[in-house]
């Protein structure tokens, strides 16, 4: 169940960072520098959101993936939900970290190789979570832990990917 | 004892912190040996980003 449910998350992520590729097109025209400026910008106001420094709404899909889909057939529905969360914009987007990606995706242009690395990365990320806490040893607080580190995790990630957007600007 | 061990060890390896230090170390080994798998590591970070949202 868990096997299919990260196989979802996965093709979800994938299905969605193709289509950013494909859309990545329209930003061709405008000079690198440009590009990458923007990119590198808009993830440092994703550090400074998560941190709270500023504040502004996302679209983002107000919504939970309806339970039932998993009630319906377990096998078949745990694909289903994963794939809805893989994709991004199926439900709630708690961290600014996945649109600074998506903005990087479009802007940079990484070719479909680097989208789908990216969309398969952001699968994995997402299944990280349940795959941890399964890991974990029984009876472990996991969720509290998760809790108690969620602020850090999401300003952490921002941050991360701020400075590997940087450091690909900055390449040749 | 030696389950306490492994359950310390354990616990360690699974503390929902190692994904991001992970994934921040895989980047920069990334970075330095082939640039377009740091696209996965970022993508990485962005799903990791969303723990605990469903």
């Amino acid at each position: 169940m868990l096997a299919l449910f990260s196989a979802g998350l996965v093709l979800g992520g994938l299905l969605s960072s193709l289509v950013l590729w494909l859309l990545s097109g329209l930003a061709a025209p405008l000079p690198p520098v440009l590009r990458y400026g923007v990119a590198v910008a808009i993830a440092v106001l994703a550090v400074l959101r998560d941190a709270g420094a500023v504040r502004f709404p996302l679209p983002q899909n107000t919504r939970q993936v309806p339970q039932d889909v998993l009630q319906r057939d377990l096998l078949r529905g745990s694909l289903q939900f994963g794939f809805e969360l893989g994709t991004g914009v199926r439900t709630y987007v708690s961290s600014t970290a996945p649109y600074a990606v998506a903005v990087a995706l479009l802007l940079v242009a990484p070719g479909w190789a680097g989208a789908a690395l990216a969309g398969i990365g952001f699968g994995t990320g997402r299944a990280a979570t349940p795959l941890m806490r399964i890991a974990s040893p029984a009876g472990d607080p996991w969720d509290a832990a998760l809790r108690a580190r969620l602020k850090a995790i999401t300003i952490g990630a921002s941050a991360a990917v701020a400075v590997l957007l940087g450091w690909l600007a900055s390449g040749p | 004892m030696i389950q306490d061990a492994r359950t310390h060890a354990r616990r360690l390896l699974t503390d929902p912190l190692v994904p991001l230090g992970s994934l921040a170390v895989l980047g920069a080994v990334a970075m330095a040996s082939a640039p377009v798998l740091t696209w996965a590591v970022l993508g990485g970070l962005a799903g990791y980003a969303l723990s605990g949202s469903v």
